[in-house]
């Protein structure tokens, strides 16, 4: 038989973007139903406007980790016991814009499960005893993580992207020790009694589930649309942090960019693709695949608010650190200068529609999608636009954007080790 | 409950087929019966080696990455100290395309040198920024040979030394290849959205022709009944000090590794289990604690794990620790605790269900325990636990001569 020749590859099929059912808390509060689930599984996500931009990064931060530590009412230990009867588990997320809340159950229980978790989280006392105990823990992580490479130049390279901002205040350890139960009392009061600002369900719930779920948090919800700011700009440069008994050093390299709604979004995201973001990337295959000097490099687009940023990031032997500098200034160079191939160019739009296609398989995933856009004051016909996009988009348009978004000059190169 | 059809070709490899007609994807997952723990002592860590060279080019195919891009189509690895398995992740009407990829690096490797000098420092750089690099990060390469005496469990995947992956050869690559990557050493398992009428015929075309091979014997030397307390204590340049107490337990097709996932969900894996309340939040002794099995295929090990509040010595720990002990062997858990477990457990389980590729690996790895349809029937082994079933594993594996304990000073 013939295995040299590749078997015969097919387009990728047309993927059609369902939206969630939207049900108003209030005028700037949505609650986001994904029903079609052919499964018992259920999830609840509710967003509180108590983010790190909101106040001390200590103080939003410990604030977060207490939301279950015990209510006037309950301990802590009974909020968790209830939720481990009805099967449920709860993950938190903080960031800049904001705190999730998830909630994972079956579909029966989770109405249940969620009037048990939001009624830990609005209700919120902070326990003197729970307060010392998570201040400790806080504490001695943070002492653990400041001797990690990539910490460090994580920490360093946030401070350099949101230069001059409040975002790019960090804490130290100093920060922790100082913090008082009061001041968790205040953000709480502050930033989560009326802060819902969404809640995103996917399951087949029943529709009286729902009903329950919006009474709960009517109540509860922020009362004006939130607004983030959007005039970030990083600090160009060069910074290196002396680790001396470190075997690796972590890299961050990265500058400030936009969000979805920026009309070179698409294109961007398509060029950091092919910078660093799939196996087959230019720097994976020269820094890791060719040199060998790292177990993996990649870079990303993320969004912050109103702005986003790109970032490359790697840990690579200490001896590798210049050499590997200087190839990932030459691989934007590269990029700037020379247009791409037509295999290359064709590989990696297969390739994003592929991604495209798992990303968007089952109600999680397209709840997902929905929520990435849907912050940006966008629809899901955003994802239409971008898969047009990848068919589109020719090695010109992916020189100028080069050109345009890869200077050299304009990155905050960071190293730690 | 998970459908699904077993066969096995005429080389020996075993197919599973799992049709899955929601999703537009599927998943070609390979699962060759090789890990670390099949490795010579003066030879380890190259199980993992190996896996990275299987991206490193086969016999008909130059860059496999780049062939199963073009196709929309991603993939990876992982190797343990039991099993090494490889899957693509592809847009259901390109699965040809990773099934003639899989096959061809069964078939054979292209052992280009250059593939091989590169991975070896990749894995050296993996080495370091995972076990050398980290805060805590070489305690497995400690805790290993502490827990067992004769057992090769007693390396990590990555190896006992860098330099043992230095020193590896191209020679040692095709004979690695040679014993363990054969048809008859291997599962399948292709599942999602797939042309049910065409599948076969396919897997026919592919895998059929690939010489079957010998399936390797494994006869590894027996880990003897441990006897007396073991105790380890290092210094590092961490800033808390961090306990790890490893209990040996029964092999993973023995009911105690059942009983063993389910008592350290109850003590310690959240914030409501045992010691988490008991040792945390009433004593104050820890900042951390869990506890967690390593569900190794051989005889495992139960752990418990955690980091010293500031200022509590090693001691009070070990005393209260103990004392928790002795109490879970008396009384075990109430009806209420054990449902709580059981409702954890099936929602877990409902989730992973969810994921063609959790689906996958799991289908191959009960396979390879004796039979895919184990898949099914784990969540009413949980179920079906009592509380004396708790107290009798806890009684004859939570015992001092049976403990190796490592301690981790801080020196900062």
């Amino acid at each position: 038989m013939n295995r040299i020749n590749a078997p015969k590859t097919h387009k990728t099929g047309a993927i059609s973007f369902i939206s969630p059912e939207k049900i108003s808390l209030n005028d700037s509060t949505p609650l986001y139903w994904m029903p079609d689930v052919s499964n018992e599984t259920a999830r609840i996500d509710i967003y509180f406007d108590a983010g790190l931009r909101k106040g001390k990064n200590s103080i939003a931060s410990m604030t977060s980790s207490m939301l279950l530590s015990g209510t006037s009412q309950k301990s802590s230990t009974e909020i968790h016991s209830r939720l481990d009867d009805l099967g449920a588990f709860f993950d938190i997320g903080l960031s800049h814009e904001g705190v999730m809340v998830s909630l994972f159950a079956l579909k029966n229980n989770i109405s249940e499960a969620y009037q048990v978790l939001l009624d830990a989280i609005l209700n919120a006392c902070f326990p003197e005893s729970e307060f010392q105990e998570v201040k400790a823990e806080k504490i001695q992580n943070f002492k653990i993580n400041i001797n990690r490479v990539a910490v460090l130049a994580q920490r360093s390279f946030q401070k350099q992207l949101y230069f001059g901002t409040e975002y790019a205040s960090i804490s130290e350890e100093s920060d922790l020790q100082k913090i008082e139960r009061r001041e968790l009392l205040d953000f709480h009061k502050s930033n989560y009694v009326c802060g819902i600002f969404k809640v995103a369900i996917v399951g087949a719930l029943q529709e009286n589930q729902i009903q329950h779920i919006s009474d709960l948090s009517k109540a509860h919800c922020i009362k004006k649309p939130l607004e983030f700011k959007s005039d970030f700009c990083n600090k160009a440069g060069v910074i290196h942090i002396e680790k001396k008994d470190a075997v690796q050093t972590a890299i961050r390299i990265g500058k400030t960019l936009f969000n979805k709604n920026h009309k070179d979004f698409l294109d961007v995201s398509i060029l950091n693709t092919i910078l660093g973001d799939y196996f087959g990337s230019r720097l994976m295959k020269n820094i890791r695949e060719d040199k060998g000097y790292t177990y993996g490099i990649g870079s990303i687009i993320s969004e912050s608010g109103g702005s986003g940023y790109l970032m490359i990031g790697s840990e690579v032997g200490k001896e590798h650190l210049q050499p590997t500098l200087k190839e990932i200034e030459k691989e934007m160079l590269l990029l700037r200068n020379e247009k791409i191939g037509k295999a290359e160019l064709g590989l990696v739009k297969n390739h994003l529609l592929g991604q495209m296609l798992k990303n968007s398989d089952g109600p999680y995933a397209m709840m997902d999608l929905f929520l990435s856009v849907e912050s940006y004051g966008l629809s899901c016909d955003f994802y239409n636009s971008y898969i047009q996009r990848i068919h589109d988009i020719d090695a010109s348009t992916i020189l100028q954007t080069a050109n345009m978004h890869l200077k050299w000059s304009d990155m905050s190169v960071i190293s730690a080790g | 409950m998970i459908e699904f059809e077993r066969y096995t070709l005429k080389n020996g490899l075993k197919v599973l087929l799992h049709h899955d007609k929601t999703t537009p994807m599927a998943v070609v997952n390979t699962l060759y019966d090789v890990g670390a723990r099949d490795e010579h002592e003066d030879k380890t860590g190259f199980a993992h080696l190996f896996e990275h060279l299987m991206f490193g080019g086969s016999i008909h195919i130059q860059d496999f990455d780049q062939e199963l891009q073009r196709a929309g189509g991603e993939s990876n690895a992982f190797t343990s100290n039991d099993l090494t398995n490889y899957y693509e992740i592809i847009p259901a009407n390109n699965i040809e395309t990773a099934l003639w990829l899989e096959s061809d690096r069964m078939l054979s490797l292209a052992f280009t040198e250059k593939s091989l000098e590169v991975q070896r420092s990749v894995v050296i750089e993996e080495f370091k920024q995972r076990y050398l690099n980290q805060p805590y990060g070489d305690v497995w390469l400690e805790l290993r040979p502490l827990a067992y005496e004769k057992h090769p469990y007693q390396w990590a995947t990555i190896g006992k030394d860098i330099a043992h992956i230095e020193k590896a050869v191209m020679e040692d690559v095709k004979a690695f290849f040679k014993k363990f990557y054969c048809p008859s050493n291997a599962i399948l398992c292709v599942s999602g959205n797939f042309d049910a009428d065409s599948i076969k015929g396919l897997i026919e075309k592919y895998y059929e022709t690939i010489p079957g091979g010998i399936k390797p014997a494994r006869i590894l030397p027996i880990e003897p009944p441990q006897t007396e307390f073991r105790e380890k204590s290092i210094d590092r340049d961490v800033s808390a000090n961090a306990f790890y107490y490893a209990f040996q337990m029964s092999e993973r097709k023995n009911i105690g590794y059942y009983l063993g996932d389910f008592l350290s969900d109850a003590i310690g894996k959240d914030q409501s289990s045992l010691l988490n309340i008991a040792l945390k939040k009433e004593q104050g002794l820890v900042s951390e604690i869990n506890a967690f099995i390593t569900g190794s295929l051989d005889h495992g090990l139960f752990l418990i794990s955690g980091k010293l509040s500031e200022g509590v010595d090693f001691d009070a720990l070990d005393n209260a620790l103990w004392e928790q002990i002795e109490k879970i062997k008396k009384e075990g858990f109430t009806d209420r605790k054990l449902t709580s477990l059981k409702n954890k457990l099936s929602t877990a389980k409902a989730f992973q269900e969810q994921g063609l590729l959790n689906k996958s690996i799991s289908l191959c790895m009960f396979e390879l325990l004796g039979d895919a349809n184990g898949i099914n029937e784990e969540i009413d082994i949980y179920n079906r636990i009592q509380n004396d079933d708790i107290l009798g594993f806890a009684s004859s594996i939570l015992k001092k001569e049976n403990c190796s304990l490592l301690k981790i000073n801080k020196t900062k």
